[in-house]
């Protein structure tokens, strides 16, 4: 054996001073070479002719075939990218400004235990699964017994119920929606902390100077806010072409797939329902490449602007 | 801050308490229709938005707490909500003790590879391969060992101990322990704040949790878990033994109001753990969100 360099053996004494902090740090590091790592050796079923149940290299090395599957055959990757944009960009758009609002809202609503009340109310459904979300829906809208549907029915207002889960014409607005009823007061909590923040000596100042309470929000709250807003933005743009996969699955159906499938959706059907694997592993990588260059992007310029950054 | 009134500012007020009421209608109804709902007779709720419920009966609850099926998802969605959170504890919190500290070896590494996996997937299919090859599908344990390392919790925890004074665990250190014993002796003990709080995210992630059924355990019905028997009985219909058990008790009950009831019994727990969770999850999310 070679004859190891002073910074080798010092190196070999830190490990073995450490050892117990390495021991504790063993299964979490091994869990997530496991079950985040070790999946990536599975890109290559995207590159052979995989058959399922072989093992993941046991198929013939095909190349880029399944990619060109995706951009130059199919014209699939149109509508699932303006879907996926539309609905994610959406809520980021105008759910996060509206969570922002909000809070000044609840910033200048006189009666200080109703505002805390709402401010309740709005964070609970932040906690619920999308199967509560969307049987809450479904007893609300669905064509037939939906209660509110019902209601609009009996008054004369409408004449057949609003297929609001099942026409592709709604999926957009009922997903921006959703979004914003599930997320809202999540989002608002982050605003409400950064209201929180401003010193109360710029009010006070302000008013000295004859300011009025619209000139406040508007020349003091609102710049405060701004900031966060722009992270917040910037952060969640990152995730763009990633759905939860368990809203979609729910939401998603025969009638409204055109407006509504996403590319993680179309993922799974193509791998777990129709058992094309190498095809649906070939759009998972596009979508995870192009999903991480943003995530890189987006900490690139977060850091710039804040001096933070996400890892 | 006092407030001068001005006919401007007193409509704003006007409008905004509105608009708030309006927001907690929102938010609230679709909760309260839906408990309504579940303890109202058939029949008699058809085109009313039950604000009160009409002809209070409690038959729906009488039969799924009768049924195997749905005692049987409701066990399994518990035992996983308590398994999965106290594993994870585990596994996050002792990586959580050594990411802390700042002169552990390779330390950047391991932070930069446990916390990349918060913005980074290999993808479905990859992933449902490797849980095939495994061999967890059908099993419960895909249930929990996935989710054992938690990236969110584990900076929770790093951050909480990073705020606990050196001296603390040097008195450990000097009595001859490991930095195991100053862990589980004395750190775990301090962490209870964090670690409760950690704990009943995990549970309500666990609990609510339906995909990782559809995806692994799609073949194996006793291993369906609430929020799947749920989506079924929403999505399709009734379960069988479901469907007898309506057709028996006749017209003191009916299909809505045993959906509305399942979607109770379901919302239930998290309603009951809401106050806490609140409050520690609003101090959580401010650390988490500051810094990983």
């Amino acid at each position: 054996m070679l004859r190891q360099g002073k910074s080798a053996s010092g190196l070999r004494l830190t490990i073995y001073k450490q050892r117990h902090l390495l021991y504790m740090l063993a299964p979490a590091f091994l869990l997530t070479l496991l079950f985040c790592y070790s999946p990536l050796l599975g890109w290559y079923i995207a590159f052979s002719d995989y058959r399922v149940g072989d093992s993941i290299f046991a198929g013939r090395f095909t190349g880029f075939a399944q990619f060109q599957k995706l951009f130059a055959e199919s014209k699939d990757i149109l509508y699932l990218v303006r879907n996926t944009l539309i609905m994610n960009l959406g809520t980021i758009v105008i759910n996060l400004p509206f969570a922002g609002i909000l809070a000044i809202l609840f910033k200048e609503l006189p009666w200080k235990r109703g505002a805390k009340i709402v401010q309740s109310v709005s964070f609970f459904p932040y906690f619920i699964s999308w199967v509560i979300t969307y049987s809450l829906l479904l007893s609300l809208f669905s064509v037939n017994s939906g209660a509110i549907n019902m209601f609009l029915i009996r008054i004369g207002a409408i004449k057949r119920g609003i297929n609001l889960l099942g026409s592709p014409a709604y999926s957009w607005g009922m997903m921006i929606a959703l979004d914003a009823w599930k997320y809202t007061g999540y989002n608002c909590v982050i605003f409400l902390s950064t209201l929180s923040g401003i010193p109360l000596e710029q009010y006070e100042a302000s008013e000295l100077d004859g300011a009025n309470r619209f000139q406040k929000v508007l020349y003091i709250t609102v710049p405060y806010l701004l900031p966060t807003l722009c992270v917040l933005l910037i952060m969640n743009s990152g995730w763009v072409l990633s759905s939860n996969l368990e809203q979609y699955f729910i939401f998603t159906n025969s009638t409204n797939w055109e407006t509504m499938e996403v590319l993680d959706m179309y993922i799974y059907k193509f791998g777990l329902k129709m058992l094309k694997f190498p095809y649906a592993t070939a759009v998972g990588i596009v979508k995870s490449i192009i999903s991480l260059l943003m995530i890189c992007a987006v900490n690139a310029t977060v850091k710039k602007l804040n001096d933070t950054s996400i890892f | 801050m006092k407030r001068k009134l001005t006919i401007s500012g007193v409509i704003f007020d006007c409008f905004n308490t509105l608009f708030m009421f309006a927001i907690f209608v929102i938010m609230v109804y679709p909760f309260l229709y839906v408990f309504n709902s579940s303890i109202s007779s058939p029949g008699t709720s058809r085109g009313s938005l039950l604000l009160i419920p009409s002809g209070i009966t409690f038959d729906s609850y009488k039969i799924l707490f009768k049924d195997a099926t749905i005692l049987r998802a409701a066990l399994l969605s518990i035992a996983r909500s308590v398994i999965g959170p106290f594993g994870m504890l585990l596994v996050s919190g002792m990586a959580g003790y050594s990411l802390s500290k700042r002169n552990l070896i390779f330390g950047r590494f391991f932070r930069l590879f446990i916390f990349f996996t918060m913005y980074f997937s290999a993808g479905i299919i990859p992933v449902y391969l490797l849980i095939q090859g495994l061999g967890l599908t059908g099993s419960f344990w895909v249930y929990i060992l996935p989710m054992l390392v938690s990236p969110f919790n584990l900076v929770l925890i790093k951050t909480y101990i990073e705020g606990i004074p050196e001296s603390l665990s040097e008195a450990v250190l000097i009595d001859g322990g490991t930095e195991i014993d100053v862990y589980f002796r004395c750190i775990i003990h301090v962490c209870l704040p964090v670690n409760a709080a950690v704990l009943l995210f995990s549970a309500i992630n666990h609990w609510n949790s339906f995909i990782d059924t559809q995806l692994y355990n799609y073949a194996n019905p006793e291993l369906y878990t609430l929020q799947y028997v749920l989506y079924n009985t929403l999505a399709t219909k009734l379960t069988q033994s479901l469907e007898q058990a309506k057709t028996a008790a006749k017209n003191t009950t009916n299909t809505q109001s045993i959906k509305m009831a399942i979607s109770v019994i379901t919302i239930l727990p998290i309603m009951c753990v809401y106050p806490i969770l609140q409050r520690y999850f609003v101090s959580g999310l401010m650390i988490g969100s500051i810094k990983a």
